[in-house]
Parts: C-alpha cells; sequence; structure tokens
C-alpha cells in the first residue's frame, strides 16, 4: 500500500502540476479538496482537479467511477484514493 | 471620440515586461526564438497557474503590467490571437491518440479554444464586460484592435484592454517550415535589407494595450483611425491611405514614418515597397520584425513600436529602416500585410 501511496502522490503532482510539491509534502490522510475554505488544511483541489484525478484513475489504474456520489469518499484524501484504488483496480 | 493607448506590455524574444527593446535590443541571428519570460510567480499564485499553458501566462503577465496603476473600471478585453492556445491544443490531441479517445484530459480540453485567453484574463481581473476574440491569421490584432475601436465609437465602452497572443510550439514550427514559412537557413539583419529568398524567422507576441478616452501624462499617443482591407488593389490602397489621413486633416508629407512589417521574405517586402513608395517616397520606415521575429501576432509589436516612438518622441536608429524626416515624429503610420491578402493600415499620433 506504501508503494501505491507513493506513486499515487508522484501522479497527483504530475496531473495537475503542482509546483515545488514533493511527495514527501503531501500527508497521506490531509484532505485533498477544502471546499473553497483555505483554513481547511489539505492540497485545496478543485472541481476541475477532481475532473483530472477521475481521468487519472481510469487511464492509470482501468478504474470507472460509474456512481458520482461515491467520489466524495474516494477523493477524501490520498490514503483513501489509494484503498479504493488497490481493491478495484484492473491493471 | 478621440482615443489613446495609455499603456503597452510586451513579453517577446526580447527582454520582457520592459522597453529595452528600444535602447539596447536583443539582436537575434536564427529561425526559431521563444519569448523571454518573466517570473510568473510575480503575477499569478503557482496554485492558480499550475493548469495554464505558458501562453495564459504571458496573456496574464502581459495585461496586469499594461493595467498597472490603472484604477477605473474596464469596459472591454478584445484579443487577437491566430493560433489560440496551440500548445495545450497539442498535448490534448496528443493525449487523446495516446488513450485512443478514451480518457481526456479536462484542463487541456478547456483551454483548446482561441477564446480561452481572454477569457482568462477577464477572469484574473474581474472584468465582466465586453470580450471578444478574432482569429484572422497575421491581421488578428489589427481585426481585433478594430473591433475595440467600433465599440468606442458606439459609445458602448469607454476603456479597454486591447491584446495580441501567440506562441509557436515546436511542431506548428516544423507545420510551417514545410511550406516555406522560414528561410532555409539562419536568418541574419542583414537579410532584412537585402531579401533575396522566401521565409522569415519565427518569434513569439504576447502583447497588451490599455485604451482609453482621456489623455494623461502617461498617454503614448492617439489612434485616429484604422482601416482593414481585403485584398485591395493599388488604388483602394492609396485611397484608404487618404481617407484615413483625411480624417486626421493631415497630409502624407505631415506623416513622420512608416510602420512596416519587413521580415526579408522577398515576396512579403516587395509588397510593402510596391504600396508604399508612390505614397511615402521621402517618408522614414521603421521595421521591427528583426527585434521580435514574425508569427500571426507579429503585427502587435508594430502598434507597440509605433506608440513607443511617439511617446518618447523619437525613433532609434536599429529600427529606422529608411531614413527620411528625422525631426520628433508626431504622426506614424503603421501599415501591416499578410501574404498580401489582408491589410490593415492605422494612423498613430501625440
Amino acid at each position: 500500500m506504501n508503494e501505491l501511496i507513493s506513486t499515487l502522490k508522484q501522479e497527483i503532482i504530475e496531473v495537475l502540476n503542482l509546483e515545488g510539491m514533493t511527495p514527501d509534502g503531501i500527508d497521506d490522510n490531509a484532505p485533498l479538496f477544502n471546499g473553497g475554505d483555505p483554513s481547511v488544511a489539505g492540497l485545496g483541489l478543485d472541481s476541475i482537479d477532481a475532473l483530472e484525478l477521475i481521468v487519472l484513475m481510469e487511464r492509470n489504474y482501468g478504474i470507472k467511477l460509474k456512481n458520482a456520489s461515491e467520489g466524495k469518499e474516494i477523493f477524501k484524501s490520498v490514503a483513501t484514493m489509494a484503498d479504493y484504488i488497490s481493491k478495484n483496480r484492473t491493471k | 471620440m478621440a482615443v489613446y493607448i495609455q499603456s503597452a506590455a510586451q513579453i517577446t524574444i526580447q527582454s520582457p515586461l520592459c522597453d529595452d527593446w528600444f535602447t539596447s535590443p536583443i539582436r537575434r541571428e536564427g529561425r526559431y526564438f521563444r519569448s523571454v519570460e518573466p517570473d510568473f510567480k510575480a503575477f499569478i499564485d503557482p496554485m492558480a497557474s499550475r493548469r495554464m499553458g505558458r501562453l495564459l501566462k504571458r496573456a496574464i503577465a502581459s495585461a496586469m503590467t499594461a493595467l498597472d496603476g490603472y484604477e477605473a473600471p474596464l469596459d472591454a478585453i478584445v484579443t487577437g490571437t491566430g493560433l489560440g492556445c496551440i500548445e495545450t491544443t497539442e498535448k490534448f490531441l496528443n493525449a487523446m491518440l495516446r488513450d485512443g479517445e478514451q480518457a481526456l484530459p479536462p484542463s487541456f480540453f478547456m483551454q483548446s479554444t482561441h477564446n480561452t485567453i481572454g477569457s482568462v484574463i477577464a477572469q484574473r481581473l474581474k472584468c465582466h464586460g465586453y470580450n471578444n476574440t478574432f482569429t484572422h491569421r497575421g491581421t488578428s490584432f489589427d481585426c481585433a484592435l478594430q473591433d475595440a475601436l467600433a465599440q468606442f465609437e458606439l459609445n458602448d465602452i469607454s476603456s479597454a484592454l486591447v491584446c495580441a497572443n501567440d506562441e509557436m510550439t515546436e511542431a506548428y514550427f516544423q507545420l510551417f517550415d514545410q511550406i516555406g514559412y522560414w528561410k532555409a537557413e539562419e536568418v541574419t539583419e542583414a537579410m532584412f535589407h537585402h531579401p533575396t529568398t522566401e521565409g522569415s524567422f519565427a518569434g513569439e507576441v504576447s502583447a497588451a494595450f490599455l485604451l482609453n478616452t482621456q489623455p494623461t501624462q502617461q498617454t503614448f499617443c492617439r489612434i485616429e483611425g484604422l482601416e482593414v482591407l481585403f485584398e485591395p488593389t493599388d488604388e483602394r490602397f492609396r485611397q484608404a491611405v487618404e481617407a484615413l489621413l483625411g480624417k486626421a486633416d493631415i497630409s502624407r508629407e505631415e506623416v513622420d514614418a512608416v510602420v512596416c512589417g519587413y521580415n526579408a521574405d522577398r515576396t512579403n517586402d516587395e509588397v510593402y515597397t510596391r504600396r508604399l513608395m508612390p505614397l511615402f517616397p521621402q517618408t522614414t520606415q521603421i521595421y521591427y520584425k528583426h527585434l521580435f521575429g514574425e508569427g500571426f501576432s507579429a503585427s502587435a509589436m508594430g502598434y507597440y513600436v509605433a506608440a513607443t516612438c511617439l511617446k518618447r518622441g523619437e525613433i532609434p536608429a536599429h529600427i529606422r529602416f529608411k531614413e527620411g524626416k528625422t525631426a520628433q515624429p508626431k504622426h506614424i503610420l503603421v501599415y501591416n500585410h499578410f501574404q498580401d491578402k489582408d491589410h490593415s493600415i492605422a494612423l498613430l499620433s501625440c
């Protein structure tokens, strides 16, 4: 799982073009989205980033999200994403 | 209604966001140059700019620099671009190929339209006013400027940001190369004075001009008028020049200089000579593409150069193509054409 988390962080940095950020700088459990509230710690991603993450999961892990409402839980943090990927990946 | 250029900013193959090109230009000899970029972090938060391609960052930085210190509302943003965000478009198309059109990256998709540039500038400046984009190859900026002037004339706006933005990717450079758009050999400054072959050299331009109706101490110049013509005969061209000058109530002899888009391409340059020599045989000619290169937005730098000369009251030697009058310039005609089809003439005065 640790290896997947590390790989996933690197992929997120690349696909979202998070300049100056390193995998070590991303907390496994920190929220990916803050709903526009800067006081919430985490990456502060937005809805377009969510689309990019959906594309990332499909392209790199063969996962097609069927239910949009699942996204809120899946994209809570890098750890939840990695957990979902490890259970549902097809490649 | 008089319209003035209040400020201007450029990011090109010269030093960015300044007028070093006027006193100490970077001399270019080659076939292909990318813009010299400023530190974008001074203009855009890295988190906000991470999805933007280079052209969008340049567009925002040049727009914000042109608007630096401007407090009044901005009524319009009009953009000229020949290729739009072509670098992002290429990334999007490559991703389509790579992924079999299955998983398309949304950011690249969103930026793969020409009017992304104007809308991103508007978002950044929080300008909810008139927003339009013109794509007409080498006269894209001229058409954008013409539209802005029309909006002023209709009294629909009293200020506008008029921009030109184009980048030249490696892939597009090679495509143009195949149709002889660039010279086979490295372009030198001497070739501009004695062009013997077709082709020019590639540059990139992001330029922004703030226009409004109130002259100030910082005003660059007044735009007396602009005409865009399609395949004019020599007679139609002469009539358009006369009409433009007549509207400003000046004679041909009072024009201090004509800015021309000489680009070292024999066929391109011959058009300037053929059209202008009968009308302005003794007038100083200014060239600028030896400093900024060729590209769909290059003509914007003709206006930029003319406006800067008028503001500073001089025409430096390194942009004089043909010597004429040496007096402090008051009226400069800007003439641009694209493949002798699309033509534009504008008169700027101070």
